[in-house]
């Protein structure tokens, strides 16, 4: 049908479940370690009872969501990560479960840099920053050849610049 | 090329500037604490004469060192007493030009006037704080010739234009006027002001027992309090007249080929100019009393700078009290470019059926509270209460799904949202800046998305609708995937 919405063709490199997975796994090793303080200073402390409880329904909450965080989301996320880019148009595609999709022309683009930390350094990965006048985007993990070609053909494509501005 | 200094007069009424500001210190430290002792006052005088010496130096070197020049491209300013700053602003980066003139203007017979750029900050402006008038016409024509002759190689189109008239689409009529003071509520400003009057005077002197006896006395009296009542009454709606008239009194729209002109206020009177092109979207805003009445106010979003909320909001408002048909008028005979259409398109049922269903957080968190409290008013459960927020939440959202329409034409969108007050928006394929559609797990089931637009202001402005069929946003997306068509890219 005409009305549907093109998805854009590209995706992210495959490592990137990887980099996302060792990611949530730091960050929930983080909050588990200080609901485990909390935990301990509730013991300690003898903080009300319903400390304990709320504790406790945090805790249950947090598993739940650490499992589906670690095991399921990164998969599904890269699943459904989608760009693509012509002379006119960066189109972004991303969330499964909450689809989004974007639409920025090249024209408005102001700015578009690679960026690496150290996960993704160790997948020789590279996230690209696009900047716009009004808003910022990221896509988040490519092959480093992949990523500065991206990079440049942006830059080129953004060169161009609308009547009136 | 020469630097010329600023009006002389600019350290008069930065003088004037300083002395309002200072007379209530001064006031404070030499006549009221006359006699005080105190360590603070004892030393506070004197500091307080050095404070005014040393701002009274500066206003006078401020005169000698900064300077400006303008040449057929640019504005060049040099400014700074110690650290010295040169800038450049060139013509065709001002959005829009703000005439104001106040009390002190008119006395002397000279006017301010800044140009806004789309720059961010604070010296993303160009401004004369004093110039005389005829002065301030010639930076005017310099700027708006410059631009146009950048912009487009039909110089001979804009010499022929240079000689047509304006045209004046609205002038306030007294009728106009009290409309609006009514609509506006302005007579309540009173109570504010007579109230912030009396606690400085309580501040000051200390009235409140007198004020107290008084009270006391004007109770024991039925007919005095019916007359003074009667008569705050009379003064407040006075009050209130005569601020509107002050206010808009004078207020005029008018517009050229290529420019829009605005212009209010009777003592302190501003005008604004924008050029046409320059106009991001069109905004109609409609409260619960105006659509009452029939009004609404018609703002035009640009991307200039003014230097506060307020005078944003009020300087790129055109009329706050227009009759309806006449808003829609004249936004076709001003802009001939963007083309307002009264049919639209309304939202599916299913889109009502998601408003309610979505969790509403202040009814979450009302009941919440009343549960906890138990407030005892009237000898209503609480429950009752909590239901009663339930039903307002309700009712606001029903009214948003009624409320909300939309349209997507060749290269318009246009769509009208809100529940209590209710805001049309208008903007061009090729003023919008990006676009996105979101479509989250309970929309998918319904076949719906919601849409969002960002445009071009300070900061950004982003707006959307939400909940609409899928196909739309479909067609919404191929829309704005046309866009090329509409602008015209310059390679740099």
């Amino acid at each position: 049908m005409a009305t549907e919405i093109s998805n854009p063709n590209l995706t992210l490199s495959k490592d990137v479940v990887k980099v996302w997975t060792i990611n949530e796994l730091i960050g929930n090793a983080i909050g588990f370690l200080v609901l485990g303080t909390l935990f301990y200073l509730d013991h300690r402390f003898l903080w009300w009872e319903w400390v304990g409880w709320l504790l406790l329904v945090v805790t249950v909450v947090s598993i739940i969501t650490a499992i589906w965080d670690i095991f399921f989301h990164p998969k599904l996320k890269y699943k459904h990560w989608r760009y693509e880019i012509d002379e006119e148009y960066l189109k972004l595609r991303h969330g499964a479960i909450n689809e989004q999709h974007q639409l920025v022309p090249m024209s408005k683009i102001q700015s578009v840099a690679t960026k690496q930390g150290p996960i993704l350094r160790r997948y020789q990965l590279y996230a690209i920053s696009i900047e716009t006048m009004g808003s910022s985007h990221l896509i988040p993990a490519l092959v480093k050849e992949e990523a500065f070609q991206l990079r440049d053909t942006i830059a080129r494509y953004a060169k161009v610049k609308e009547e009136g501005e | 090329m020469g630097y010329s200094r600023y009006s002389l007069w600019i350290i008069g009424f930065d003088s004037w500037k300083l002395g309002k500001s200072a007379i209530f210190f001064l006031v404070y430290f030499f006549l009221i604490k006359r006699g005080s002792e105190s360590f603070f006052f004892v030393y506070g005088r004197p500091a307080l004469l050095l404070l005014l010496g040393i701002s009274v130096i500066r206003i006078v070197l401020k005169w000698f060192t900064n300077t400006y020049s303008l040449d057929n491209e640019a504005f060049h300013l040099k400014r700074g007493i110690f650290t010295k700053s040169k800038r450049t602003v060139p013509f065709n980066k001002i959005e829009n030009t703000n005439e104001h003139t106040s009390f002190f203007h008119r006395l002397t017979g000279t006017t301010s006037i800044v140009f806004e750029t789309g720059m961010k900050g604070d010296e993303a402006a160009v401004e004369f704080d004093i110039v005389s008038r005829t002065q301030a016409n010639e930076l005017k024509e310099r700027v708006a010739t410059n631009k146009d002759t950048e912009e487009a190689d039909e110089t001979v189109e804009v010499t022929e234009h240079k000689e047509q008239e304006r045209q004046v689409h609205f002038r306030a009529k007294k009728k106009d006027l009290l409309k609006a003071s009514f609509t506006s509520l302005s007579f309540l400003f009173l109570i504010p002001l007579l109230a912030s009057f009396y606690f400085k005077l309580d501040d000051i002197f200390g009235v409140e027992e007198d004020a107290e006896g008084l009270v006391a006395f004007l109770l024991q009296s039925g007919w005095i309090m019916v007359t003074i009542i009667f008569l705050v009454i009379l003064v407040s709606i006075g009050f209130g007249i005569s601020r509107t008239f002050l206010k808009y009194g004078g207020f005029e729209i008018a517009s050229d080929s290529d420019r829009i002109y605005i212009q209010k206020g009777v003592l302190d009177a501003t005008k604004f100019s924008i050029s046409k092109h320059r106009v991001q979207a069109i905004e109609i805003h409609q409260t619960m009393l105006k659509r009452i009445l029939g009004l609404a106010e018609v703002k035009l979003m640009s991307v200039g700078e003014a230097r506060s909320d307020e005078e944003k909001l009020e300087s790129n408002s055109l009329y706050p009290f227009l009759p309806v048909h006449q808003a829609y008028e004249m936004i076709e005979a001003i802009l001939p470019s963007y083309h307002v259409t009264k049919e639209m398109d309304r939202l599916p049922r299913a889109s009502l059926f998601i408003r309610l269903m979505k969790p509403s957080f202040i009814w979450i968190i009302g009941t919440g509270v009343l549960w906890y409290f138990k407030p005892d008013v009237f000898a209503i459960p609480w429950w009752t209460l909590s239901v009663i927020i339930l039903l307002i939440v309700s009712v606001i959202r029903y009214l948003d799904y009624k409320h909300t329409k939309y349209t997507l034409n060749a290269s318009f969108v246009q769509f009208k949202t809100g529940g209590l007050s209710t805001s049309l928006f208008v903007t061009k394929r090729s003023k919008v800046i990006e676009i996105s559609i979101k479509r989250g797990f309970v929309q998918k089931w319904f076949g719906v998305a919601s849409v969002g637009i960002v445009n071009r202001s300070k900061p950004v402005h982003h707006s959307g609708i939400e909940d609409v069929p899928r196909e739309l946003a479909g067609s919404f997306y191929q829309w704005y995937q046309g866009r090329g068509k509409e602008v015209e890219r310059i390679g740099r």
